[in-house]
């Protein structure tokens, strides 16, 4: 159980969404609609003898300009509780990362706004993923 | 001696080690409190120990795997007495990280526990039975 393997692993859940490109660390380049893991924090020593450390990671779902209603309403698919288009169902679709962690939770999507990319803005939305390893 | 932050403490059932699904641990030991108050007491109460009792409490995480301490403990061992190995700091006994054990009476097990969206865990307290054995090697 690696951070490469959960960012790795959360990238190929990601990728079962139809469409959607993947990015399992920050990409120099971005090309919309892509989801990006990153790492924004850990917490150690959940169990005894580092039985259990806590990870959460950031799922950055880029969407498209943020002036296009496809770009909204493909957002809106995205953050769906369920479906194929669900960033949530698909990240929980392997609870286990192909083995790099013993499970994890989509707890929120505490973030929708703007970002500024290439001189573009961009809608963006960000997932809130808890791994436990 | 050095203070110590709890990162490395140790638990094992029936000779199972658990440690890894554990986050807290606590094993106390009280005497009864007898009142041997009388006329010449002087107006004060007066105490002696009476009868030593004690509990082992702790948390784990919920795991129904193979091996998994949700396995280790489990419907067969309610009403059973088990043995108990608890070390603060570290799996070798030493003078500076006594094992504990203890025999203790598990009387209940928790089968599921948990809130939507939390990590499942339980919290047990068992009674100890009879003495606390201290190791240092």
């Amino acid at each position: 159980m690696t951070i490469a393997g959960i960012r790795q692993g959360l990238a190929t859940n990601l990728g079962t969404i139809s469409g959607l490109r993947t990015a399992a660390e920050i990409p120099d380049q971005a090309s919309p609609p892509i989801a990006i893991v990153s790492l924004q924090s850990i917490d150690y020593h959940n169990a005894f003898q580092n039985g259990m450390t806590n990870f959460i990671f950031t799922v950055q779902v880029i969407v498209g300009r943020a002036a296009e209603k496809e770009a909204q309403r493909r957002l809106d698919q995205y953050a769906e509780p369920s479906g194929a288009t669900s960033v949530k169902s698909a990240i929980e679709s392997d609870k286990s990362l192909n083995g790099n962690c013993q499970t994890l939770i989509v707890d929120s999507m505490p973030s929708v706004g703007s970002l500024q990319m290439n001189d573009q803005t961009y809608l963006a939305a960000e997932f809130s993923v808890q791994v436990y390893v | 001696m050095a203070k110590y932050v709890v990162t490395d403490a140790t638990l094992s059932i029936n000779g199972d080690d658990v440690t890894s699904a554990v986050a807290r641990a606590e094993l106390t030991q009280t005497a009864a409190e007898v009142d041997v108050t009388d006329f010449g007491s002087g107006g004060n109460t007066e105490v002696v120990g009476g009868l030593k009792s004690g509990s082992l409490s702790f948390d784990i995480h919920q795991d129904y795997g193979v091996g998994a301490v949700s396995k280790i403990l489990s419907e067969d061992l309610i009403g059973t007495i088990g043995t108990f190995v608890v070390t603060p700091n570290g799996a070798t006994p030493s003078a500076e990280n006594p094992s504990f054990t203890v025999e203790c009476l598990i009387n209940t097990v928790t089968f599921v526990s948990g809130s939507v969206g939390d990590l499942a865990t339980a919290s047990y307290t068992f009674p100890t039975t009879g003495g606390i054995t201290i190791a240092t090697a």
